[in-house]
């Protein structure tokens, strides 16, 4: 299908993970007549503008009515189209929360709700548009794949895959333009299956969407200090990939780190995973605290939150410390 | 090849255009500079000159003329 | 001019239906069921399935089908008698209604092959539903017709709005809403709790408006057919919820209630006397 050059890594890496989403999107339809995008009058916002001037007849705009956007979805779901509905994850997974649940958890039908601006990527849009608990909102729901791409290039190929999937798929954007590249060459992407990007024995991490690469980098700092650092990248949050989780039972501490409340996220799905365990190392966890900070930029607030690598390095090694 | 030879010609493969085209190129000026041709663009630029631009400048480089004004701030002149 | 014989036929499955509603409800025991919201849409359900509605009793999923939402899941009881009429589902599946576990639970749960489109319950989201669906008839090229019905304190929902406002934008003819306007909704009257011109708010959108009497089947015969091309519509049916039994009718203790072997008796001869409840032209 499309041709993964490294000047095509580098295009989506700029273009950051909406426009990657739609580049992919605009991929897809090539090749598929039933792939049907919605917005809920985002449409630029969302990446769409080059699938739009190719396709026009295959976007659907239902104004600003993310609710109504949920059930047209699937009603075109149940003809054979393959609907991807674009808006941000704040009003997907809240909004149209009971939607979600009704048409993708209850009559399961096969639709694709994209949630951009996952954590604090609108930065001076403020707090209304950070998206800090939609995936615990949405993280009861039976049969909702919860996907959450480290990259562009991840994102691009959690698209492809989103559009194979037989049944209902929530993808999560995070990260702003020019988002740093996790992946630099092509690679094997399966739903439910984490990527170990880095091993280590002192200590695993895992992060997803955008700390991936804030893991990463942390990580290399560790290394410094002497401490062997683990990375595993849980492109999926729902289903959590176990198997994942039981190969770095072995480590002194397992740190989860993600854009996204502490309360019901990542780090919540791990934890009940490791709660039916009589053996397990300590888990450290990552994520945003309980509370609303005063607005500012996206790295502004990855600081104010200590989700930076320099802080999330802090944090490790001070609870590593404590647990050795 | 010159700089500007390797510039134009930038511009050339991205866009598909002639070279004497390419010149008088401006963002959205051509339906493929749209803003994902406009990142294809900047990272054929990038691979071509091994560089990486910041995102002001990605942002900023809205034309062929200005794109040579921001390269300087890479040690690349023309 | 509507034969005498479809208004016929449409009156004794409409009797046969106020029947299988009450032994169900009787049955149900104490679990109870939402009986008056079942009988105010009997006739609309009796014309809609055994005379307008295109679809195939004998193959259920039949891909050019006309498809019925039951957006006001509450009616299940008035929707379930009307699948068995139909032929859709056995009368053995039928006197399944709420078994522990079984298909057909107090609100519907889609099921195809129980000619199930949809599942209800939760008020205000059948309508976006059905005009996704219209939609996608549209852009398909296939000709079937997508019917919704919901109740009248069921637009107070905003979501429904959102839905009527695209759907008129979207120019969907091969969509049309029915409101069971019988005035009431769970707390009461429609007027005390929120008070709406209802044909206004349609008619503000943009939608055909039609207003009828839901009870009378000559009526309900000469609405249905559509044959429109100006966009969605909406049929306003006046009914009583609680149609065809004295206690029952206009009385929000029966919204949801359960009946007792012998109210279950008295509404029984209550139909065995009046052999038969609506008087068609």
């Amino acid at each position: 299908m499309l041709e993964i050059k490294h000047t095509t890594i580098r295009t989506l890496s700029i273009l950051g993970q909406r426009g990657a989403f739609g580049y992919a999107l605009n991929e897809l339809a090539k090749e598929n007549e039933q792939i049907i995008a919605l917005t809920s009058d985002l449409r630029t916002t969302s990446g769409l503008d080059r699938f739009n001037n190719a396709y026009p007849e295959r976007v659907i705009n239902v104004g600003i009515a993310e609710q109504n956007m949920i059930g047209i979805a699937s009603g075109l779901s149940t003809l054979g189209f393959v609907p991807f509905a674009t808006t941000f994850a704040n009003f997907a997974s809240l909004r149209a929360c009971e939607q979600m649940r009704h048409h993708m958890g209850y009559m399961r039908e096969n639709i694709k709700i994209v949630g951009f601006g996952g954590g604090f990527a609108m930065g001076m849009f403020g707090i209304t548009h950070y998206g800090i608990e939609d995936v615990s909102s949405i993280r009861s729901i039976p049969n909702i794949a919860i996907l959450s791409p480290a990259d562009s290039l991840e994102t691009v190929k959690a698209t492809i895959a989103a559009a194979q999937h037989k049944g209902p798929v929530y993808l999560r954007l995070t990260g702003v333009m020019n988002q740093p590249m996790v992946y630099k060459e092509d690679y094997d992407y399966e739903i439910g299956k984490a990527v170990q990007l880095r091993d280590g024995t002192d200590i695993a991490i895992f992060a997803t969407g955008g700390m991936v690469h804030q893991s990463l980098q942390a990580a290399e700092q560790l290394d410094k200090t002497g401490i062997s650092c683990k990375v595993v990248n849980v492109h999926t949050i729902i289903p959590i990939d176990k198997q994942a989780i039981m190969n770095s039972l072995g480590v002194k501490l397992l740190v989860t780190v993600e854009e996204h409340s502490r309360i019901g996220g990542l780090g919540s799905t791990v934890a009940e995973v490791l709660t039916e365990l009589d053996e397990k190392p300590p888990q450290l966890l990552i994520g945003v605290s309980n509370e609303y900070k005063p607005a500012g930029s996206y790295e502004y607030m990855l600081e104010q939150y200590g989700l930076n690598f320099m802080s999330i390095t802090e944090k490790i090694i001070k609870r590593y410390g404590e647990v050795k | 090849m010159t700089n500007l030879e390797k510039y134009t010609n930038v511009f050339v493969e991205t866009f598909e255009v002639d070279a004497s085209e390419a010149t008088g190129l401006a963002y959205q000026s051509i339906l493929a500079w749209d803003s994902v041709g406009h990142m294809s663009l900047i990272a054929a630029i990038e691979d071509a000159f091994d560089i990486m631009m910041d995102t002001d400048d990605i942002i900023d480089l809205s034309s062929f003329e200005k794109g040579k004004e921001l390269l300087a701030k890479y040690d690349v002149e023309f | 001019m509507i034969s005498a014989d479809k208004i016929e036929r449409c009156q004794i499955a409409s009797l046969n239906m106020r029947k299988n509603i009450l032994h169900l409800a009787h049955q149900a025991g104490s679990n109870g069921a939402h009986l008056g919201p079942a009988l105010s849409i009997v006739e609309i359900m009796a014309v809609l399935y055994l005379q307008i509605m295109n679809i195939r009793p004998f193959d259920p999923i039949w891909p050019l089908r006309d498809r019925f939402i039951l957006s006001k899941g509450h009616g299940a009881l008035g929707y379930y008698v009307a699948l068995f009429e139909s032929g859709l589902i056995s009368k053995d599946a039928l006197y399944t209604y709420e078994i522990n576990g079984g298909s057909f639970s107090g609100q519907p749960s889609k099921d195809l092959s129980l000619g199930i489109e949809y599942s209800g319950g939760s008020l205000g989201l059948g309508l976006s539903y059905g005009a996704g669906i219209a939609l996608a008839a549209r852009r398909k090229k296939e000709l079937f017709q997508t019917y919704v019905l919901m109740g009248d304190g069921e637009v107070n929902e905003g979501s429904v709005w959102e839905t009527v406002m695209f759907a008129k934008h979207n120019d969907l003819s091969n969509l049309t809403a029915i409101i069971d306007r019988n005035s009431m909704q769970s707390d009461g009257s429609c007027e005390d709790i929120i008070r709406i011109d209802m044909e206004a708010a349609w008619r503000g959108f943009g939608w055909d408006v039609i207003t009828c009497d839901g009870h009378n089947i000559s009526e309900l015969l000469q609405t249905f057919p559509n044959d429109r091309t100006n966009g969605p519509r909406v049929i306003i049916a006046n009914t009583v919820k609680g149609k065809g039994i004295s206690f029952m009718e206009n009385s929000k203790d029966w919204h949801h209630n359960r009946l007792t072997d012998d109210l279950y008796q008295k509404a029984l001869c209550e139909l065995d006397e009046a052999g038969g409840v609506s008087v068609g032209n």
